[in-house]
């Protein structure tokens, strides 16, 4: 059975926008976010993504487990890039050393203060981008799925296969819950101590593998489903759920192409540059 | 219009299907009419041809289904459908699938059911209005805004069977339609088809539930056998062609027919111990998924050796959050499950593996080895077994579960009924001491589903609790029957006692079967229920 993601009827400000002016904000925001390492601006933006998240009323409760997965990575992106280089070649050349951490012998390893400033940079920027990613399933009613991309341009067999798509990732979650459940009850115990890594991934077998089977299994089971309700029968399919600009989608569209343009000239014309506090330098 | 109706709904002549991949033909000259407004009942074991049959009128075959051998004619309302395409057959010939889970592609009921229509590109203002007809004719208006995947299953039926309607197609067929609901929902959805019948439509009905499926008066029956046609006729003919050990009859019917045959005797029934010491204790126990919803309300439930448990009640009523606490896999908000003297929050599940042997309702869910023996193998080496005594249990499960010549076969590979047995075999193989099975029958054929359980109940546990919506299957199999409803033990003791009671069946959707009917009232005889066979020895 295909699941939906938790998705629940708030009718808040976020939710009355139209979800296609919706995903034309968030796209431009990405857009304009992944050309600059400006702390300042950056901070803006995770500013207008935190407003979003709590015009939304998203609760930690309901968001808990999606951050619980991305945080981790995120640190872990970040730590590995401060940690292996400086990171971010084209984003500075200078260095001021700020502290060192001992390594071993008289070996120091030296944190500068744009090594730091770039992994702040860096995390905010992925926090901010997966904040807007995250207002989508949540706040867009799942039965809008398919409008909205065909909305924005799909074809009308892209947009059903996308809507499908968008919600195999909740499916196969459940799938893969249920399998543990199963296997726990043959006494599987998902974290081995003292495996080695290898062992760990032979672990997984006993989930990967039941959960990948039905997952083809099910997908073909749908396929004949929607052969039998006439899918593709006509070259154009008509929706049920149909979806209408307001003006406030209009300004939101307007708002988002011009805060990327503007970002986009004043990186060109050098506003908007790679930013270390001058007390970070110099104190 | 008129010219079209005098043809019969359905014409197949010397209809013959191979699968590309298989040896053995799924289907060998079948040979039907089927009138307009009529309701046929097909019926047949599991592997007997019936979907293939589906697979044929509904075009599946050969259309999504390529590269097989298909001789024969078929003509649905007079018309060759040959050379139409699948959406075209889609419109004369509506089909609900047995799992209506894996049917519905929307997320809402609303969408979902307008999922056809908006493929044929009917204007959005038509379709809200075929849509409401539909919802209203159905009696399910009020679930038209609701999520389908939150649906109960005889919800979610009524949605899946919504969807096929408003295409407006004259010939429908249900393959299995009643296979996952509770006796009320069945007693509605067979109400249903009569209706839909009744207003003229074609019903081809495949269902292994026969004795369900009599009460609506079907105008003809189709038994087919290791994909031959055996007979297609009226009802009492059918009655009288038919195996009432292959297919469940009315319990008057099996018994007259099972008198003049040879059958083995069922199983004895086990008898419980209650002086041996408790196995399970679940004391005063309350839970809740979220806070705010308790779905179990104090229950107390001591399991002993030689028990062997139906759990019965309407969907929904808290019958596998109940079970999932017996193996550890829920802890209790309120209250303490012990097993053996254990409080299951201080075990794993792992550790109370060792008791308790949980198998899922569907093999899939767990099946991954490479090969039969090595999925036997999995339970015991996690429990920590050394390599001999894995060996041997395995040996012993192969044996019993009769799998010994699929030892080193994929279990992936195996038929269904042959993965369940690979899923109870790798349970056996951890010799836990009781043996937890949620709907082990659901839609599997009566022969099958008896041979299954006259077995298991033989096999060495200690005590064994299943989950069923099936009442003669606690008839014939259970020392003790639990009622569950809204989350509450609402009577508990031997069936004897609580099948006895018809308004408390009612009451948790529940429905006497005539098998029960029957053994009330044969009751005195022999103090307690007797299955079919004995029944059929001794009542005249």
């Amino acid at each position: 059975m295909i699941v939906t993601w938790s998705y629940k009827e708030r009718n808040t400000f976020i939710q009355r926008l139209d979800p296609r002016a919706r995903i034309i904000f968030m796209l431009t925001a990405i857009l304009a976010i992944i050309q600059t390492w400006d702390f300042r601006v950056l901070i803006f933006w995770f500013a207008l993504a935190m407003t979003a998240y709590v015009l939304a009323k998203l609760t930690w409760q309901e968001t808990r487990r999606f951050w619980m997965v991305v945080l981790p990575i995120i640190t872990l992106l970040v730590t590995i890039t401060a940690l292996t280089g400086r990171g971010g070649e084209e984003a500075y050349q200078a260095t001021h050393p700020l502290f060192t951490l001992p390594l071993w012998g008289d070996h120091v390893f030296t944190i500068s203060a744009e090594q730091l400033v770039f992994a702040a940079c860096q995390f905010i920027r992925m926090v901010t981008m997966a904040t807007f990613g995250l207002l989508i399933p949540f706040t867009i009613h799942p039965a809008h799925y398919g409008v909205t991309f065909k909305g924005l341009g799909m074809s009308d067999k892209f947009a059903v296969a996308t809507d499908l798509a968008f919600r195999l990732v909740p499916t196969v979650a459940k799938d893969f819950q249920t399998t543990l459940d199963a296997q726990r009850a043959r006494g599987y115990e998902l974290e081995r101590k003292g495996a080695g890594l290898f062992q760990q991934i032979r672990n997984l077998a006993p989930l990967v593998v039941p959960v990948t089977i039905g997952t083809i299994l099910s997908g073909e089971d749908i396929i004949d489903a929607m052969d039998l309700r006439a899918f593709g029968a006509k070259p154009k399919r008509t929706w049920i759920v149909e979806l209408h600009y307001e003006p406030r989608d209009y300004i939101l569209i307007a708002a988002g192409v011009l805060l990327l343009v503007a970002t986009t000239v004043a990186k060109l014309l050098g506003y908007i540059h790679f930013w270390v506090p001058s007390w970070l330098i110099h104190g | 219009m008129s010219e079209r109706t005098q043809e019969p709904a359905l014409h197949i002549r010397h209809l013959t299907y191979r699968y590309r991949t298989r040896e053995t033909f799924a289907l060998r000259d079948i040979n039907l009419d089927i009138q307009p407004g009529e309701l046929v009942l097909v019926a047949g074991a599991s592997g007997c041809g019936k979907t293939t049959l589906m697979r044929t009128i509904n075009g599946l075959i050969p259309r999504s289904y390529k590269g097989g051998e298909l001789s024969g004619t078929i003509r649905i309302l007079g018309q060759d459908p040959a050379p139409l395409r699948l959406a075209e057959i889609s419109q004369m010939v509506g089909t609900v699938l047995q799992d209506p889970e894996r049917q519905i592609v929307g997320a809402y009921v609303l969408n979902d059911v307008a999922f056809g229509l908006e493929n044929l590109a009917v204007p959005r203002e038509e379709m809200l209005v075929r849509i409401d007809r539909v919802l209203q004719e159905l009696g399910i208006p009020h679930l038209r805004d609701r999520e389908t995947f939150a649906l109960s299953g005889g919800e979610k039926q009524k949605v899946a069977v919504a969807g096929t309607l408003v295409m407006e197609p004259d010939i429908l067929v249900l393959d299995e339609p009643l296979a996952n609901l509770d006796p009320a929902s069945v007693e509605e959805a067979l109400r249903l088809i009569r209706h839909l019948v009744d207003a003229g439509k074609t019903v081809l009905l495949i269902e292994h539930r026969v004795e369900d499926v009599l009460s609506i008066h079907p105008d003809k029956a189709l038994f087919l056998e290791r994909g031959e046609q055996v007979y297609f006729g009226d009802v009492p003919g059918f009655l009288e062609v038919v195996n009432p050990l292959d297919v469940k009859l009315p319990a008057d019917v099996a018994v007259r027919r099972l008198r003049t045959m040879d059958v083995p005797p069922p199983p004895p029934r086990r008898t419980p111990d209650p002086s041996a010491d408790p196995l399970v204790v679940m004391e005063n126990v309350s839970f809740g998924y979220v806070p705010e919803r308790e779905v179990l309300h104090h229950i107390n439930l001591t399991i002993q050796p030689g028990d062997v448990i139906a759990i019965l009640g309407p969907n929904g009523a808290g019958k596998t959050t109940l079970v999932r606490h017996l193996i550890g896999l829920e802890k209790p908000t309120r209250g303490h499950v012990w097993i053996e003297g254990k409080d299951t929050r201080e075990l794993s599940v792992a550790q109370i593996a060792h008791t308790v042997g949980f198998v899922f309702q569907n093999p899939s869910h767990m099946l991954f080895a490479p090969t039969v023996r090595e999925e036997l193998a999995f339970g015991p080496r996690n429990l920590g077994f050394d390599e001999e005594r894995i060996e041997r249990n395995v040996e012993r499960s192969l044996q019993i579960m009769d799998l010994t010549e699929y030892a080193d076969s994929s279990p992936l590979a195996l038929s269904y009924g042959q993965q369940r047995r690979v899923g109870i075999g790798a349970i056996l193989a951890m010799e836990s001491k009781i043996l937890i099975m949620d709907e082990p029958t659901a839609g599997q054929d009566y022969r099958h589903y008896t041979q299954f359980m006259d077995a298991i109940v033989q096999l060495p546990f200690q005590a064994i609790l299943f989950i069923t919506h099936d009442l003669d299957l606690a008839v014939r199999y259970a020392n003790r029957v639990i009622l569950l409803s809204e989350g509450r033990i609402v009577a508990d003791g031997p069936p004897e006692e609580v099948l006895a009671d018809e308004e408390r069946l009612r009451a948790c959707r529940l429905r006497p079967t005539s098998l029960l009917r029957m053994n009330l009232a044969h009751l005195h005889r022999w103090g307690r229920f007797v299955p079919l066979e004995m029944l059929a020895q001794h009542v005249v």
